[in-house]
């Protein structure tokens, strides 16, 4: 899932001055899951505003609603069912930054500010922890790995790791983390597949990620095709 | 000692015991302090490694350093990281550096950019060491790495780094296996403590006939404190040394680099030696002597 971190207060603080009357709009899907903008967090963070803007003698209407995502039109167009959008100057966002985006085309005339700060693609090791997994590059190489990305886990993205700094099998950049080639090596070996590290991996291929990339399923070429 | 006549390259095959030595480029345009210190070895050392913006600290890159040591009649080794450039400008930089002369390359990974003085730089890593030893290859061969022929082409001496003090050493054994695979003559080893690691490692590779020339850092007492908390990537120093070595005077530090030497040179393990001494480059003569050399 994407995981995301809330925004510092005054940052956010920041983007929506001026606004008279801002809806927070709450993502209902990874957001909410690692806790930084489901219904629950925008619900403190229009309680923050509201307390920090009456301080200031600013007089703002501050309204909330949550959807179940907003990387899907089909949710976003369901957002005037609730509310009329036309009826606030701002749209303060608390999706991940791609809902924020959609959000923005949807409603192009409406100033659209992000709540949140997107960090990763992950998971989550337990309540309230999770860890980055994956970096999206589009060139998947967990097979010859054991399932331990090193693109994401290696400092250096070492293809053919590990390098020589690693210290009690730890990273030379941070000793609280395990060396990704490691950690693949225990695997791999557990495995009985220590041939895959042997091989050489061929360098990167950053021509399959350029960006902005789309996807169109093969089921649905002719759809949008001219 | 420095036979020009005997390229760094026939040295490594011809059984003798290789002496090496670093230099790091100035962190400037001011080439007068290193020429000096090129002049001072001269004579003393097969070649003369030039580090690549070591530990991530921005210098002078290293082919300019590397023209300064062929002009003053040392051979030099090219240090090339694949921290900082992508494999465009690496093979770029490969090229230009034959171009002036440049034979020996030796490719790393490269420290992270945490430990350096530009920390927000982006670290590239577009390839890594096997990937750039394979090029090196590759472009003495005629070809760039995409397979585009080359209108003339270098020829290369390619040497990697190792650390027989990892642990656990059986990965690092498997990506050496793959820079000898891909073309390395030589490894350069992180500083060696331990002979039984060193014993091992040798062991695993000797099949192989690489030459590995054993790593020498001279350790000071200013440095203790970065030693101890990994500062310097790779170098793994026994505690018992760094309280030898926390109170020394120079001397004494001198005089444990050459008591290094001396039990690796007895051990009969290595093909040679790679003296490090970042600010003290004019006691790399005092250190050969205090190894016996």
């Amino acid at each position: 899932m994407i995981v995301a971190k809330r925004k510092p207060f005054n940052e956010i603080k920041e983007s929506v001055s001026g606004a008279n009357r801002i809806l927070i709009l709450g993502c209902g899907t990874c957001v909410a899951v690692c806790l930084a903008g489901g219904e629950k967090e925008v619900a403190i963070l229009a309680s923050q505003l509201r307390m920090a803007l009456q301080l200031e003698n600013q007089n703002v209407h501050i309204d909330e609603l949550t959807i179940e995502r907003q990387c899907d039109r089909e949710f976003i167009e369901q957002i005037n069912t609730s509310v009329n959008v036309d009826d606030y100057d701002l749209i303060l966002s608390t999706a991940c930054a791609a809902g924020v985006q959609l959000l923005s085309d949807v409603f192009d005339h409406k100033v659209v500010v992000p709540g949140l700060n997107t960090t990763f693609i992950g998971v989550a090791e337990g309540p309230g922890v999770w860890t980055e997994r994956c970096r999206a590059c589009s060139d998947c190489v967990l097979a010859d790995t054991g399932g331990i990305c090193p693109v994401t886990i290696c400092a250096k993205e070492l293809l053919n790791g590990p390098c020589g700094g690693a210290r009690n099998g730890k990273c030379e950049v941070d000793p609280e983390k395990d060396c990704a080639w490691v950690l693949i090596y225990n695997r791999l070996e557990k495995l009985g597949r220590l041939d895959r590290m042997k091989q050489i991996h061929a360098p990167k291929r950053h021509s399959v990620q350029e960006h902005p990339t789309t996807i169109v399923h093969e089921a649905y070429r002719q759809r949008y095709t001219v | 000692m420095n036979n020009m006549a005997e390229s760094f390259q026939e040295a490594l095959t011809s059984g003798k015991f290789l002496i090496a030595a670093s230099l790091n480029p100035p962190k400037g345009t001011d080439l007068e302090g290193t020429a000096g210190v090129i002049g001072k070895l001269k004579g003393v050392v097969n070649a003369l490694g030039v580090y690549d913006n070591p530990r991530s600290l921005m210098h002078m890159s290293p082919w300019a350093v590397c023209r300064l040591v062929l002009e003053q009649g040392v051979e030099p080794i090219m240090h090339v990281s694949c921290r900082d450039r992508n494999r465009l400008a690496l093979q770029s930089d490969l090229l230009a550096a034959a171009s002036i002369g440049i034979k020996n390359i030796l490719c790393v990974s490269g420290d992270h950019v945490k430990f350096g003085d530009h920390v927000d730089a982006k670290p590239v890593h577009d390839i890594d060491s096997v990937h750039l030893l394979s090029a090196a290859k590759s472009l003495s061969e005629g070809n760039d790495m995409a397979g585009n022929p080359l209108k003339g082409s270098p020829a290369f001496c390619l040497g990697a780094t190792a650390n027989p003090e990892a642990d656990p050493l059986e990965p690092q054994l498997i990506k050496v296996d793959k820079k000898i695979q891909v073309g390395a003559s030589f490894l350069v080893t992180q500083p060696v403590f331990n002979m039984e690691n060193l014993k091992r490692f040798v062991d695993h590779v000797r099949e192989s006939k690489v030459k590995v020339i054993a790593g020498i850092d001279l350790l000071v007492p200013e440095e203790v404190p970065k030693y101890r908390d990994g500062s310097y990537p790779g170098l793994f120093v026994p505690e018992n040394l760094l309280e030898e070595i926390a109170g020394a005077d120079i001397e004494k530090c001198v005089k444990v680099a050459g008591d290094l030497i001396k039990e690796i040179k007895s051990a009969n393990l290595c093909d040679g030696i790679h003296i490090s001494a970042p600010g003290y480059e004019d006691r790399i003569p005092d250190i050969l002597k205090a190894g016996g050399l």
